[in-house]
């Protein structure tokens, strides 16, 4: 039996397993090899595998309740917007349930310490979670591809791509957001930034624009009720199912389900993290004590970003902002209806915010032009990600008529441009990938973000508490 | 009982990691405290009940007026964790 078969036998079996199984035991490994007591180990294995099984039954209660009531909207409303959107939740089950992401966190981990021991980066990435992004595109290579190692390289690219993005933007983390020492490798949010740079530079150069101010304050005061999901969800879930013709016992039954899922996914994954918190604390004990003395970047969350006042009003207009959009951009052949991912409007901003130097107005507008672009990239990626969905053992759909899509990567520049390039040959596709990093690499170093490239003042000089 | 905010973007993945820390320690210095997670968006100055926040995330700086908010963003990165623990410790101590 040739190496590759053994492989694949191997792959199909992993597969057969599914999630809940394997992903722990490859947890607790990593955990051991960090050095973890294996009590601690084994309990975030099992912690993992709860939080899967809990990610699958509330994903499931969405997607019943928006397949019932999907297609019926498109039909009775006319919108044209039959593909819903079903959230960052969903897509980081499916991505660390498929067999790029089940090995995603150790790869990911050697992969930074090479790069870091080279010289290549300064960003250390200890944000494990987030490994997830990466682990995406290889699920979409995969389903793309068919082909294992295409579909690690893709992710591992996207993995360098976050490093190098992170890098890119250490100066707008330390002059906007006043966090020295940290960078921002979310391929979600960075994915965004990079779209967001030309037309950033435009904006910055139309005269008069910046004179017009908001102000973040006001506007968080009157949007607030939409900072929360589980409000959000229920209106939203309202308006659907009124649109789609249910009666009001439906409508409401469709409601409260909704908010439930909005309020209840979250939690779930809020369990997923639970569990690999040990292993994250394990991991930067040991990434950081062998580049002691060096210069490095610790790389987290774009969460961290986004109690900057500028951030939250900006994340909380993009709500009214990204449905008036879906609905304007539908016979220009949108056909995504934004959904789950509303709720994450912050994580749009967070990145474009310091790219205008936190004007309001401008932060709209960049979240305008990107989540447009991205509302046509997630409708195109829909047949795929439903697909996917449908064949993921992580997440259990039922049969319905709906398509799916999320937001959160779906709209991602670097989801949508791997999806197609991983199509072409598979030479052209890795030189491509290569070039494309080489390119960022190239940017990273002469044009950093904040500094030679739409530079921002830096508050060095009177240092306010963050 | 003291009572503990732990705040972050979204509500679930940086809070997880600070709240989990963040309970080891009140435990480890047997420190009765109730810890709860919320993303920065759902809170308002006027509904806070708590002895101190710990935001891994910028806070509005009205909430500083009203409670001590601690920079958990060591937490996360564990460098000077230690300090802010500590500085918790006190925070409720004094409260």
């Amino acid at each position: 039996m040739k190496f590759d078969e053994i492989l694949a036998g191997v792959g199909n079996i992993l597969n057969g397993l599914g999630a809940t199984i394997v992903l722990p035991f490859i947890i607790i490994i990593v955990g051991l090899v960090f050095g973890l007591k294996f009590s601690r180990a084994a309990r975030s294995g099992l912690t993992i595998a709860i939080a899967f099984v809990g990610i699958g039954l509330t994903v499931g209660l969405l997607g019943s309740t928006v397949s019932a009531i999907g297609e019926a909207f498109a039909d009775a409303s006319g919108t044209g917007l039959r593909v819903m959107d079903i959230g960052w939740p969903a897509a980081s089950a499916l991505a660390f349930g498929s067999s790029v992401g089940y090995i995603i966190i150790p790869v990911g981990i050697v992969l930074n310490l090479v790069l870091v021991a080279v010289s290549v980066t300064n960003t250390l990435n200890i944000d494990l979670w987030n490994y997830w992004h990466m682990a995406f595109v290889g699920a979409l290579v995969l389903f793309v591809t068919e082909n294992f190692w295409m579909a690690l390289f893709a992710a591992l690219i996207c993995f360098v791509i976050a490093l190098f993005l992170a890098d890119w933007s250490v100066p707008l983390v330390r002059r906007f957001f006043k966090l020295p020492g940290i960078s921002i490798p979310h391929l979600q949010s960075a994915g965004y930034m990079l779209l967001a740079v030309p037309f950033a530079w435009v904006l910055r150069k139309i005269p008069g624009l910046s004179k017009l101010r908001l102000d973040p304050d006001t506007t968080r005061r009157r949007l607030g009720l939409l900072g929360e999901p589980m409000v959000l969800g229920f209106l939203i879930g309202l308006a659907l199912a009124l649109a789609a013709r249910q009666d009001t016992v439906a409508a409401l039954t469709t409601a409260v389900n909704i908010a439930a899922t909005m309020l209840l996914i979250p939690r779930m994954v809020g369990i997923l993290v639970e569990g690999l918190a040990p292993l994250a604390d394990a991991a930067s004990t040991f990434m950081s004590k062998r580049f002691a003395g060096r210069e490095i970047n610790i790389g987290l969350d774009a969460a961290v970003l986004i109690g900057n006042p500028a951030v939250i009003a900006g994340g909380l207009l993009m709500v009214p902002v990204e449905i008036a959009l879906a609905l304007a951009l539908a016979p220009l052949g949108n056909g995504t209806l934004p959904f789950v991912d509303l709720a994450d409007g912050p994580f749009v901003a967070a990145l474009l915010a310091p790219l205008v130097a936190g004007d309001l107005l401008m932060i709209v507008i960049l979240g305008a032009i990107v989540m447009g672009i991205g509302l046509m990239f997630a409708t195109q990626l829909a047949p795929a990600i439903t697909d996917m969905v449908r064949n993921s053992a992580a997440v259990d759909l039922p049969e319905g008529y709906s398509q799916f899509t999320v937001m959160s990567d779906g709209a991602n520049p670097i989801s949508y441009l791997f999806y197609y390039l991983y199509q072409t040959p598979a030479v052209v596709a890795i030189i491509v990938s290569l070039l494309f990093v080489g390119g960022l690499y190239i940017l990273k170093e002469k044009f950093p973000l904040g500094e030679r490239l739409l530079p921002i003042a830096d508050p060095d000089a009177k240092p306010v508490s963050a | 009982m003291k009572k503990v905010y732990v705040v972050c973007a979204a509500g679930v993945a940086t809070s997880t990691m600070v709240r989990m820390k963040v309970e080891d320690f009140l435990r480890e210095r047997g420190i009765d405290a109730h810890v709860t997670q919320y993303r920065v968006s759902e809170l308002s100055v006027d509904r806070v009940d708590a002895d101190a926040i710990v935001s891994t995330t910028g806070m509005p700086d009205e909430f500083a007026e009203v409670v001590p908010v601690l920079n958990g963003v060591a937490l996360l990165t564990g460098i000077g964790q230690q300090a802010v623990l500590e500085e918790l410790a006190e925070v409720l101590a004094r409260s």
